[in-house]
C-alpha cells in the first residue's frame, strides 16, 4: 500500500518463427510493460524490429472503419452494446461487410451533401430575387436599353427622391416596392444619369445587383420555394436513412474498430523489440508478484521456445510505476497524479492523502450545514460527470470532506451555516443569533471552540501548529526512510530538520501555555498526572527568558543540535532549509485563517440577512430570505473552493517536498481492455 | 496597556501589506501558470503549487495581526 508494486526486469529471447505466437501470448497476458528497444551504439547485430506483414492491411481497414464512424458521428468510446462480439465473428464480418458499409455510407453522405448544396443554391437565388418580387416587372425588362439607365436598390429617403426627381426631368419612370424596405427601380434617360446618380447618393441609395435570368421574379420564387420544400423532405429522409444506417452498423463499427486496433497494436509491436536476422529480443518489466505466473504460462504455451532471463535492476533503471491500493484509497491516486505520478522508488502517499486531505478540508469548513451541502454537492457532481474519471474522483473527495466537515461542525464548533446552536457567554446580551434562540427550542450542542472569539482563534492557531508539526514530522520521517539507502547526507539532514521542527513547535507550545493547559486540565487526577505535571511540563517549560519570551532549554538544545547537524552535513546552504521548515510550519496557520475567515463572512451575512427577515415587514422579510440564501451560497462556494485548494497545497508544497520526487513512468502493459469483443 | 487604536491600525497594516505582497506575487505567477497549463495539461498540478506559494506571506501578516490583536 505504501510502495508501488515491485517490478522485475526480464529479457525474452526467441527465434523469429515464434515471434507472432509470442506477441499473441504477451498481448493476452496484458501484464508485461515493454521497454522501447534502443540499440547500443557499438552493437551492430541488433536492430529495431519492423512491423509484421499484416500491419498495412489491417491499418487500412482500421482507417476505413474509423472514417465511417466519424461520418456517422459515432463516438467509439463508452457505448453500450447488446453483447460482446466474438473475435472470429468480427473477423469474418470485416471481410464481408466493410466494403458494403463503406459504399453505403459514402453514397448516403454524397446524397446528403448534394441535396444540401442544391438547397443552399436555391436559397441563395431566392434571396437575390426577393427584393424584385414586389415590383412585378419581368427581369428582362430591366436591361437592354440604349438610351435609358436603370437603377435598382434600396433608398432610405424615398420622399426626397420622389419630390426631387421631377425637377430634374420628366423622362423617367420610378417603381417602388411599397414595402418597408423601400426598394426602387428607376428608369431614367441617359443624359440625366449623372444628376440622378448624385440625387440617389443624397437619398442614401444602396444598389442591389440584378440577378441573371428572365421572367417574373414572383413566379420564380414560388417555383423555387416549392422545390425547396421537396428538397427538405428529401433531406429529412436522407438524414433518417443515415440514422438508420448508423443504427445498423453501430455494433459492427464498435466491434471491428476494437478488433482492428488490437490487431494493429500486435502488428506494430515488433517496433519495440530488438531483432537480428533470425531472432528477437524483448526487454520488459513484469510485476514481481506475477512473474512466476507469466514465466510458467510462456513456458507452457510456447513449449520452452523462449529463453527467459531476469536481470537485477541497477539504480540507473527506471522501472514503471503501478500503484496498489484498496479501492477507497485508489480514488485519491488521481489527486496524487495531478501533482506527479510517484517514482518507482517513492513512497506512495495515496493512503495518507486519503484521510489527511479531507481532514484538513473538513477542519477549514468546520460546519455541519456546509458539510451536508458538500456531501449533496459531491453526490450530484459524481452523478453529473459519471463519464469522466477525474470529475467523479473530485466528487468523491467533496463527499468525504463533507463528512469530516459535518463531524467538526457537530462536535467541535457546534454551528450550522455560520450560526452556533447555542449562544456563547461572551455574546449573550448582544444582538447575536443562535439556532436555539431563532427556533425557540434548546439545542444542546455546545461550541467547544468559538471561531469568532479571540480565545477560539488562539485555540485554532495552536491546533494548526500541532497539525503542522505532525504532518511535517511525518513527511520528514518518510523522507529519512526513503533517503537512508540512497543518500545518507540527505537522510541525516532530514533528522536535523526534524529536530529544528520539534524545537520550533515546543517554543510555540510554551507561548500558548495557557491554551494547552486548558485542554489537558481533565487529565489532572488521572494516572498520567505525575508524569505530566511532575516531570514533562516542568521540563518543557524550564528555559531562559529572552526579552520577556521564555525559550525552553529543550528548544535551545534541539534547535542548536539540529542546525549543527544540518550545517555539518549540508554546509551553510543547509540553513536555507531551516528557514524553509520555519515558514512551512507557519504555513499551517492557514487552517485557522480560512476557518475563521469563512466563519466571519458567514457571521456578517447572517447578521444582515436575519436582521432583514426579523424586521417585521413581510416584503423586507422576503427580500431578506432571498438575500440570505444567495449570500450563504456564496460563502459555501468560496469556502469550499479555498479550503479545497489550501488543503491540496498543504500536501503538494509542505508535505510532499519532504520526501516525494514523483515523475514516475506509468506502467503500461502490452494488451487491451476489451469492451466490445471477446476472444471466445 | 498601549493605545488600542494604534494597535488596531498596526494589525491592519500588517495583514493589509502582506496581502498586497501576496497579490502582487500571485498576479505574475497566476498568468504564467495558466499559460503553461493551457499548453500542457500536466503542468496544472505544478502551476497550482507555484500559484499558492506566495500565500504564506499573507499568513505571516495574519499571525502578526493576531498577536497584536491579543494585546489590545
Amino acid at each position: 500500500m505504501f510502495k508501488p508494486q515491485e517490478m522485475t526486469r526480464t529479457l525474452l529471447l526467441g527465434a523469429k518463427q515464434d515471434l507472432e505466437h509470442t506477441i499473441e501470448l504477451l498481448h493476452s497476458l496484458d501484464i508485461v510493460h515493454i521497454i522501447d528497444f534502443k540499440a547500443p551504439d557499438a552493437d551492430q547485430t541488433l536492430h529495431l524490429g519492423a512491423p509484421t506483414i499484416k500491419a498495412s492491411g489491417v491499418s487500412q481497414h482500421l482507417l476505413k472503419v474509423r472514417s465511417s464512424a466519424q461520418l456517422l458521428q459515432l463516438n467509439t468510446e463508452n457505448q453500450k452494446i447488446s453483447q460482446k462480439h466474438s473475435e472470429k465473428q468480427v473477423q469474418q464480418d470485416i471481410a464481408l461487410k466493410i466494403q458494403d458499409m463503406e459504399q453505403n455510407i459514402q453514397s448516403l453522405m454524397e446524397a446528403k451533401t448534394r441535396l444540401e448544396e442544391h438547397f443552399r443554391k436555391l436559397d441563395e437565388r431566392i434571396r437575390q430575387l426577393e427584393p424584385f418580387a414586389s415590383m412585378d416587372i419581368p427581369l428582362e425588362d430591366y436591361q437592354g436599353y440604349g438610351h435609358l439607365l436603370v437603377y435598382t436598390g434600396y433608398v432610405r429617403d424615398l420622399k426626397k427622391l420622389t419630390e426631387t426627381l421631377p425637377t430634374l426631368t420628366t423622362d423617367f419612370e420610378l417603381f417602388t416596392s411599397g414595402a418597408e424596405d423601400q426598394m426602387i427601380g428607376l428608369f431614367i434617360v441617359k443624359h440625366h444619369g449623372e444628376d440622378a446618380h448624385k440625387l440617389l447618393n443624397d437619398c442614401s441609395f444602396t444598389e442591389v445587383k440584378l440577378p441573371e435570368g428572365t421572367g417574373l421574379p414572383k413566379q420564380f420564387i414560388e417555383k423555387w420555394t416549392e422545390q425547396k420544400k421537396e428538397l427538405s423532405e428529401k433531406l429529412l429522409q436522407t438524414t433518417k436513412d443515415i440514422l438508420e444506417c448508423r443504427k445498423r452498423y453501430a455494433e459492427f463499427i464498435l466491434a471491428s474498430e476494437e478488433y482492428l486496433t488490437i490487431e494493429v497494436q500486435k502488428a506494430e509491436a515488433p517496433v519495440l523489440f530488438g531483432t537480428t536476422e533470425h531472432s528477437f529480443l524483448i526487454d520488459c518489466w513484469i510485476p514481481t508478484q506475477q512473474l512466476p505466473h507469466v514465466t510458467e504460462t510462456i513456458e507452457k504455451e510456447l513449449n520452452g521456445a523462449l529463453y527467459i532471463q531476469q536481470i537485477t535492476s541497477t539504480h540507473d533503471d527506471e522501472p514503471p510505476t503501478l500503484l496498489k491500493n484498496p479501492k477507497p484509497v485508489r480514488r485519491f491516486e488521481y489527486l496524487l497524479e495531478l501533482y506527479s505520478l510517484p517514482n518507482y522508488r517513492d513512497i506512495d502517499p495515496s493512503f495518507l492523502l486519503s484521510f489527511i486531505f479531507p481532514l484538513f478540508f473538513g477542519l477549514m469548513i468546520g460546519d455541519i450545514g456546509y458539510g451536508i451541502l458538500l456531501i449533496l454537492f459531491g453526490v450530484l457532481f459524481m452523478k453529473l460527470f459519471k463519464e469522466s474519471e477525474g470529475f467523479t474522483n473530485i466528487g468523491w473527495y467533496i463527499i468525504i470532506a463533507g463528512i469530516f466537515s459535518s463531524i467538526f461542525g457537530l462536535f467541535l464548533f457546534g454551528d450550522m451555516f455560520g450560526l452556533p446552536f447555542m449562544l456563547t457567554h461572551a455574546a449573550e446580551g448582544e444582538a447575536a443569533y443562535s439556532w436555539s434562540s431563532l427556533l425557540g427550542i434548546h439545542i444542546p450542542i455546545p461550541s467547544i471552540i468559538h471561531k469568532m472569539e479571540s480565545l477560539g482563534m488562539t485555540q485554532l492557531l495552536v491546533i494548526s501548529i500541532i497539525a503542522g508539526t505532525l504532518h511535517l514530522g511525518l513527511g520528514l520521517l518518510i523522507g529519512f526512510f526513503v533517503e537512508r539507502k540512497h543518500n545518507k547526507k540527505h537522510a541525516i539532514t532530514k533528522i536535523g530538520l526534524l529536530m529544528v521542527l520539534i524545537a520550533l513547535a515546543l517554543l510555540i507550545f510554551v507561548m500558548a501555555d495557557w491554551t494547552i493547559g486548558q485542554w489537558i486540565k481533565p487529565l489532572r487526577g488521572t494516572a498520567v498526572e505525575p508524569v505530566l505535571w511532575g516531570t514533562l511540563i516542568p521540563l518543557v517549560k524550564s528555559g531562559i527568558s529572552l526579552g520577556g519570551l521564555i525559550v525552553p532549554f529543550i528548544t535551545l538544545v534541539f534547535g542548536i543540535l539540529g542546525i549543527l547537524i544540518i550545517m555539518v552535513v549540508a554546509g551553510g546552504f543547509g540553513l536555507v532549509e531551516v528557514l524553509e521548515i520555519t515558514s512551512h510550519l507557519m504555513s499551517y496557520t492557514r487552517l485557522a485563517a480560512i476557518c475563521v475567515a469563512k466563519a466571519a463572512m458567514a457571521f456578517a451575512f447572517n447578521m444582515i440577512g436575519l436582521g432583514l427577515i426579523l424586521s417585521g415587514n413581510i416584503l423586507i422579510g422576503i427580500l431578506g430570505v432571498i438575500l440570505l440564501i444567495f449570500m450563504q451560497l456564496m460563502v459555501f462556494a468560496l469556502g469550499a473552493l479555498s479550503s479545497g485548494i489550501q488543503a491540496v497545497r498543504l500536501h503538494y508544497v509542505e508535505f510532499f517536498m519532504k520526501f516525494y520526487k514523483g515523475e514516475g513512468i506509468r506502467f503500461n502493459p502490452f494488451g487491451y481492455k476489451r469492451k466490445y469483443t471477446s476472444t471466445e | 496597556m498601549a493605545d488600542a487604536g494604534i494597535i488596531a491600525i498596526g494589525a491592519g497594516v500588517a495583514i493589509g501589506s502582506a496581502a498586497l505582497a501576496t497579490a502582487w506575487a500571485q498576479k505574475t505567477i497566476g498568468a504564467a501558470a495558466v499559460g503553461a497549463a493551457a499548453e500542457n495539461e500536466k503542468m496544472f498540478g505544478k502551476g497550482l503549487i507555484y500559484m499558492v506559494l506566495p500565500e504564506t506571506i499573507v499568513l505571516f501578516g495574519l499571525v502578526i495581526a493576531f498577536l497584536l490583536w491579543t494585546k489590545m
